[in-house]
């Protein structure tokens, strides 16, 4: 798996069709730009980390380091997660417009930590979609920043469940 | 590989799913009662051996896969391994 783009080979899917096919919105929604889409096989995402993103509001006026300012790693998991749910469900006709399902952040295994991005940096997603069963994907790849390795995903898991499954209003409450 | 060794392969990639030692899992405990396994562990289970032992099993099959024993069972099925 490399990090290089193929033109012309895909689809790429600019900001309102990003949303569309996502049910998160700002500021959680991590993904500005698909590069390449190969529906259910592989997608390329961007998401530029910019000074004016929530996660920085904190900063102390002195860092001591640039560890203050990395982008953090739950975030980057995150987008990337979302670039895994864009490649499952573009195109399938599921999206923030059903209200019946809700998209579930599951797991990451074998997560690994190989650099970080900072603001000005465009990190590039590329995720490779392995298997969907039961409404429940398996995806890998990994994180770049130019042509640094930032994070490789050895499994991450996203599921879709029927809302109703999992609202707390449709549990009785015990006793 | 005998059929132990292939076992033996199956406990410990299923004891890492279930974020246990492999020692931990027996071979007819049920990994929902004892293992606290809902049911995403088991979609999960599925999913790790279908991509190491390169086999479908279908969805159907998944209230099949309750302890390690049966889902070996299940495995050798699909590969068509001569037990």
């Amino acid at each position: 798996m490399t990090a290089t783009l193929h033109p012309g080979a895909g689809t790429a899917l600019e900001f309102p069709a990003i949303r569309a096919a996502l049910p998160q919105r700002y500021p959680l929604l991590l993904v500005d730009r698909v590069l390449d889409l190969r529906p259910g096989a592989r997608i390329e995402t961007v998401k530029l980390v910019s000074a004016t993103d929530p996660c920085y509001a904190g900063v102390p006026e002195q860092p001591g380091g640039p560890a203050a300012y990395r982008y953090p790693a739950s975030l980057l998991i995150e987008s990337f997660g979302q670039s895994a749910a864009l490649l499952w469900l573009h195109g399938t006709g599921t999206g923030a417009g059903t209200d019946d399902a809700v998209l579930l952040f599951v797991a990451a295994r074998e997560y690994e930590v190989h650099g970080h991005a900072y603001p000005g940096d465009t990190v590039r997603h590329v995720v490779e979609l392995e298997r969907v069963i039961a409404d429940t994907a398996f995806a890998t790849g990994g994180s770049w920043v130019g042509d640094r390795c930032i994070a490789t995903v050895g499994s991450l898991t996203a599921a879709r469940r029927p809302r109703a499954a999992l609202d707390p209003a449709a549990v009785p409450p015990p006793g | 590989m005998s059929h132990t060794e292939r076992f033996e392969e199956l406990r410990e990639i299923i004891a890492e799913v279930l974020e246990i030692e492999p020692e931990e899992l027996t071979d007819t405990g049920d990994f929902a009662d004892e293992y606290q396994a809902d049911s995403l562990r088991g979609i999960e289970i599925l999913a790790r051996i279908d991509k190491h032992y390169k086999v479908e099993i279908p969805q159907s099959e998944l209230p099949e896969l309750r302890n390690l024993k049966a889902t070996y069972e299940a495995v050798a099925r699909h590969a068509g391994w001569q037990d």
